[in-house]
C-alpha cells in the first residue's frame, strides 16, 4: 500500500529515536553484565543523557538492575545535533570503574556476582588484585569499563540495539510513510 | 591467536619510550608487582585487556583482536604536573609512531591504537602519588 512521501522524514525521525532508545537500553544492560555487582546499587545507576546533564542516583539496591525503554524516555532524543552520553550516577562510580584508586567501603551480605579473591596493594584500583586467595575481592575484572568501551562489546551492543529498535513494533506498524 | 605477540607489540614501544626519559621511569605491565619501589618512587603501570578476538563471517570466524590499553602514571605528589605529563607525552608519542608505521611484509603482528581518552589526573588524599591516567582501544592482526 502506498503512503504519502511527506511523512517519510517524520517517520524516519521517530524510528531513529526508537532505535537510539533501544541501543541505550542494550548498552546499559551490557554494562550491567560487564561491570561489578555487590548490592546492585552501581548497576542501577546508568543514565543516557545529553552531554553535560547530571545523572540521578542509584535506582535500587536489590539485585542486578534490568533496563528497559522506560529508563530512556524518547523525549531525551528529540533535539537534533546533540551528543549523548551514558554515565553512572552511583556515589562510588569512579572506583567501580577503576578510574581512581580503591577506597574501602563497608559492605555486608553476599555479593550478587561471583567474587574473585586476591590481595589489593595500596594505591591499586578495585580490580587490581594479585594472587588467587586473599582478603580482598572483586566481582568484575580490572579495567572492565575501557575494555567494554573499546574492546568491541560496545559496538556489538550498539549495533544490536539499533537493529532491534528499527525492527521493533509498534512504530513500524503505524508508520504512515511506509506500507 | 598469539596474544603474547600482540602484548609485545604494545609493551615494547611503551617500555622503550619510558627508558628513553631522563631519568628513566620503571614500567610495570600486567601481573608484575611494583614491589621494588619506595612509596614515593615514580612509575608507570600498564594494563592491557582483551575485548573481542574474532568476528563472525559467513564461512568461518576471522581474527580481529580488539582491546584496551590503560596507562597509569604515578609521580610524587606535591611536585607539580610537569613530570607526569612528560611521561604521558612520551607514551602517547610512541603510540602515534606505532600508528604511523606501515605493516611489515610477511608474518607478524600489525598493531594499531585508536583514539586516546585522557589524560585525567588525580591526587588521592591518602596516597603519596599524583596519578595521571589515559586509555585507548587497540586493534591488532596477526599475520602467519
Amino acid at each position: 500500500m502506498a503512503k504519502d512521501l511527506k511523512f517519510l522524514v517524520k517517520d524516519l525521525k521517530a524510528e531513529t529515536i526508537r532505535a537510539a532508545q533501544t541501543a541505550c537500553v542494550e548498552i546499559m544492560n551490557g554494562l550491567v553484565k560487564a561491570g561489578p555487582g555487590y548490592s546492585g546499587e552501581f548497576s542501577s545507576a546508568w543514565y543516557a543523557l545529553p552531554r553535560g546533564d547530571s545523572p540521578g542516583g542509584p535506582r535500587s539496591r536489590s539485585g542486578l538492575y534490568k533496563y528497559d525503554l522506560r529508563n530512556v524516555p524518547a523525549a531525551r532524543f528529540e533535539t537534533s545535533g546533540m551528543w549523548y552520553t551514558i554515565v553512572n550516577g552511583a556515589p562510588h562510580a569512579d572506583v567501580a570503574m577503576d578510574l581512581t584508586p580503591y577506597v574501602y567501603e563497608e559492605f555486608s551480605g553476599d555479593a550478587i556476582k561471583k567474587q574473585t579473591r586476591g590481595f589489593r596493594l595500596k594505591n591499586a584500583t578495585r580490580g587490581d588484585l594479585s594472587g588467587t586467595s586473599g582478603p580482598n575481592t572483586q566481582t568484575a575484572p580490572a579495567d572492565w569499563w575501557p575494555t567494554y568501551g573499546v574492546g568491541g562489546a560496545l559496538n556489538k551492543d550498539l549495533a544490536k540495539g539499533f537493529r532491534t529498535g528499527f525492527k521493533a513494533p509498534p512504530s513500524f506498524g503505524t508508520a504512515r510513510g511506509f506500507g | 591467536m598469539n596474544y603474547q605477540a600482540i602484548r609485545a607489540a604494545y609493551e615494547v614501544p611503551i617500555a622503550t619510550a619510558c627508558a628513553a626519559l631522563s631519568p628513566a621511569v620503571p614500567v610495570f605491565f600486567d601481573n608484575l608487582a611494583a614491589s621494588t619501589l619506595t612509596s614515593t618512587s615514580e612509575y608507570v603501570m600498564v594494563n592491557i585487556t582483551f575485548g573481542l578476538t574474532t568476528e563472525v563471517a559467513l564461512k568461518a570466524d576471522f581474527d580481529y583482536v580488539r582491546g584496551a590499553i590503560i596507562c597509569r602514571i604515578h609521580t610524587p605528589k606535591g611536585k607539580g604536573s610537569v613530570r607526569n605529563q612528560t611521561i604521558v607525552a612520551a607514551i602517547t608519542g610512541a603510540f602515534q609512531t606505532l600508528n604511523a608505521t606501515p605493516r611489515a611484509a610477511g608474518a607478524g603482528v600489525y598493531a594499531r591504537v585508536n583514539q586516546i581518552d585522557g589524560p585525567t589526573f588525580d591526587a588521592p588524599v591518602d596516597l603519596p602519588h599524583y596519578i595521571g591516567r589515559f586509555s585507548c582501544g587497540f586493534i591488532a592482526s596477526v599475520y602467519p
